[in-house]
């Protein structure tokens, strides 16, 4: 091998004396390395573009409920495997394997709420005055041996105050459980939900007048936002980790709320609010940036307040949870780990196999598919299609994916096709440079020159040429994907190393396309090659 | 021990359904420090001879021992090692590199010399190289830049740069006008007899073979006649290497 720093300048050399042919083959290298990086750009581009919106849509979101609502199902139909169960005991006289006889329900004790109102209503409508402020509020929610089989339960399941509707089964343990023990989850939130009185003080001068507001209330834990892909936050910030572990009085708003409260587009953040005799501090507003969901009275999203599920259970006394929210990491694996969901949650809640879930796990798709349709067709839709938890959103998915690699694959075959001619251009100036320099490489030869010497200095050529065509096109490729990213609203994602992969494709034609010019010139026979002038 | 030894070479070739033999038999031994030049006429049979003495061609039938080392079969590789190391070529037509300085025009047969020495030492060899041809002063012109005399000149110290033990000029004068080529000639006898460089020149002209201590005479490939020349410095033309070109 010749010293590297010659080799190079020999190999400048040589191209310079073909200027134009050089150039043109090095323009068919950098349209084909622009091809195949725009190509690159553009479907991974749509593949996250995809997923995005997938996962906005909520596709990898599964919602888990305390209780269960589940609607008998005619005799002899099946559901979702693992869900087949007799809702009554096989005999009433055994006990399920989590009943522990001697353990007496560990009851907290009710709390005495000084300043709260009892509200207290005469036959005929009529509020009467508070006889006395305070009240108590008891909770039986925590008795471990709670066991929801009602003798009628089979006739009134499905009403929300038998048993098994009404049951407050979830606990920020099972959360934490899922998010540690099943593999493939992103975020596992917990969640209680109530109905609120958000009052916003009159001012110490007295120039406003105090301002209530009923919304919903949700405890809830930092991770929400990231959950809810559609939200973003017009003013401060949503509740962290530290909120929640020290069950602070902090308060986040939903847009509606805060417009009703403070005003169209005021910072309502610093400001303090009262919620059950509390003061809380406004920290932060969430809205929507999905222009089709805009916030509106009664949303559930938007006319709502987020305050820390620590904090809620701290102020009224409770242990458990209405709701644990889980994503997944990728939105083709909901279905398979809402069954694993299924299964943590029946043996930490000691459910034996003939008694049905307390609690309902749902994917979002199969929430979306009941709502928004009108009841005649959500009906014909629930009845006919069993299976309609494992074909939306997840299938639509990976069709769109598919469709997607199609159109991919249709671009590196242009941009393979563009990168082919691009070498063959590289391979002509080569075989071009070999017969103008054959009495050069026969002298080389004569004074020395291995096969190897000659050899790479051709190659080199090549790359050195084509690899100059590699990072032009490159440069070329980040261009024009983010140009059509601009003009056509197509989506690119572009990355460092997709620059790198195109120099190095480049190299690697070079060097291919090189091969037979070098072969050639190595094979030189000296005597022939000197005479060649 | 010769430095070049050719024991009963023969060559010879296909040429379309014919088979030529260049090379019919040729036996010489060229001792260190001689000026031999070998004179033939076109056809005779010399280029095949100066292609195999330079290792560029190998005999089909025969031995030939370079300082003392059987070359007859080495591999392309190896026979590139030793014209690397051994060999020091003159062209007839020069074979500069165009586009490319005299100095760098030396430094090429160091650059395939392994280990390959450092920038500045290849430079410094070419230079002097070139200083000892006395052109010190043209070291960074091109060939266009120079004339056929200089040319040749830097042609010849190519050859030497890398201090080999045998000069192989093939018709070294054939592109010159006689007073240069007198020149190039002495400068080629002034190495022999300075540095004890053993030179082997191959023409078809008698003049130019008056020049070397001792002319081999080839004709349809055999040697017909081994002359020694006496002090073999021409002031002209040796008569009786005049007479054996001529033959």
């Amino acid at each position: 091998m010749l010293p590297v720093r010659h080799a190079i300048e020999l190999s400048f050399k040589a191209l310079r004396r073909n200027r134009l042919q050089t150039f043109l083959a090095m323009l068919g290298v950098t349209v084909g390395v622009g091809a195949l990086v725009t190509s690159i750009a553009l479907g991974r581009g749509a593949q996250d573009a995809i997923n995005d919106q997938l996962r906005a849509a909520g596709a990898n979101v599964i919602m888990i409920t305390a209780g269960n609502y589940q609607v008998q199902r005619p005799e002899g139909t099946l559901g979702p495997p693992g869900h087949e169960a007799t809702l009554r005991r096989a005999d009433p006289n055994v006990m399920p394997a989590s009943y522990r006889l001697n353990e007496r329900p560990a009851l907290r004790p009710a709390v005495w709420y000084r300043d709260a109102t009892p509200a207290v209503w005469s036959d005929s409508g009529d509020l009467f005055p508070p006889a006395a402020a305070g009240m108590w509020k008891a909770h039986y929610e925590d008795d471990p041996n709670a066991v929801h089989d009602h003798p009628t339960a089979k006739e009134r399941l499905g009403d929300s105050m038998a048993g098994l509707g009404a049951a407050a089964t979830l606990t920020r343990e099972d959360a934490e459980a899922i998010r540690t023990q099943v593999p493939g989850i992103q975020f596992a939130t917990s969640g209680v939900h109530e109905n609120a009185r958000i009052l916003l003080p009159a001012t110490s001068s007295g120039s406003e007048k105090p301002k209530q507001w009923f919304t919903r209330l949700h405890g809830t834990e930092s991770e929400l936002p990231q959950i809810r892909r559609g939200w973003t936050l017009t003013h401060g910030k949503f509740l962290s980790k530290r909120h929640v572990e020290q069950a602070a009085r902090v308060m986040v708003l939903g847009k509606w709320v805060a417009d009703r409260l403070f005003g169209e587009n005021v910072d309502p953040t610093g400001k303090q609010v009262v919620l059950w005799n509390q003061p809380f501090e406004v920290i932060g507003v969430v809205s929507s940036r999905i222009w089709a969901v805009q916030p509106a009275a009664g949303d559930d999203q938007f006319d709502a307040v987020y305050v820390p599920v620590s904090t809620v259970h701290e102020l009224l006394n409770l242990s458990k949870l209405n709701s644990i929210t889980v994503t997944t990491e990728s939105a083709g694996e909901t279905t398979r780990i809402a069954g694993e969901l299924v299964k943590l949650l029946r043996e930490r809640h000691g459910i034996t196999d003939q008694m049905p879930d307390d609690f309902t796990v749902k994917t979002q798709a199969q929430q979306l598919l009941g709502k928004g349709l009108p009841p005649d067709l959500a009906r014909v839709v629930a009845g006919n299609m069993q299976s309609v938890d494992t074909l939306t959103i997840e299938q639509l998915s990976q069709s769109l994916s598919r469709a997607n690699w199609t159109m991919l694959a249709l671009l590196a075959g242009v941009a393979t096709v563009s990168l082919l001619v691009g070498g063959i251009g590289v391979m002509n100036v080569l075989l071009l440079s070999v017969t103008q320099r054959t009495g050069e490489v026969g002298l080389r030869i004569a004074l020395g020159a291995r096969r190897s010497d000659v050899a790479t200095q051709f190659i080199l050529e090549a790359v050195l040429l084509s690899t100059i065509g590699g990072v032009l096109g490159g440069l070329l490729g980040l261009l024009a994907s983010s140009g059509l990213e601009k003009i056509f609203q197509w989506s690119a994602t572009v990355s460092p190393s997709l620059v790198v992969l195109a120099v190095a494709v480049a190299g690697v034609l070079g060097a291919v396309s090189g091969a037979y010019p070098a072969n050639r010139a190595a094979g030189l026979d000296p005597i022939q090659a000197l005479r060649h002038e | 021990m010769p430095v070049i030894s050719f024991q009963n070479l023969k060559k010879s070739y296909a040429l379309g359904e014919n088979t030529v033999h260049a090379l019919r038999g040729v036996s010489l031994d060229i001792e260190a420090g001689e000026f031999v030049t070998i004179i033939g006429p076109s056809g005779s049979g010399k280029s095949t001879m100066m292609h195999i003495l330079g290792c560029l061609d190998r005999p089909t039938e025969g031995r030939y021992l370079l300082n003392g080392n059987d070359v007859s079969d080495l591999s392309r590789d190896e026979l590139a090692e030793v014209r690397n190391k051994q060999i020091g070529f003159v062209f007839q037509g020069f074979n500069l590199l165009p586009r490319t300085t005299a100095a760098e025009n030396v430094e090429v047969p160091l650059l395939y010399c392994r280990p390959v020495k450092p920038t500045a030492q290849r430079r410094a060899a070419s230079i002097a190289a070139l200083e000892m041809l006395g052109l010190g002063e043209r070291t960074d012109h091109l060939p266009n830049q120079l004339s056929g005399g200089q040319q040749q000149r830097v042609a010849i110290a190519r050859a030497l740069v890398n201090e080999p033990t045998l000069i192989l000029a093939d018709e070294p004068t054939g592109n010159l006008d006689s007073k240069t080529s007198a020149e190039v000639m002495r400068t080629l006898q002034d190495l022999r007899e300075r540095r004890g460089i053993t030179i082997v020149l191959i023409t078809h002209d008698a003049e130019v073979a008056s020049y070397g201590t001792r002319t081999v005479a080839i004709r349809d490939g055999l040697i017909v006649s081994d002359v020694r020349n006496a002090g073999g410095n021409a002031v002209g033309a040796s008569p009786r290497a005049a007479a054996i070109a001529t033959a």
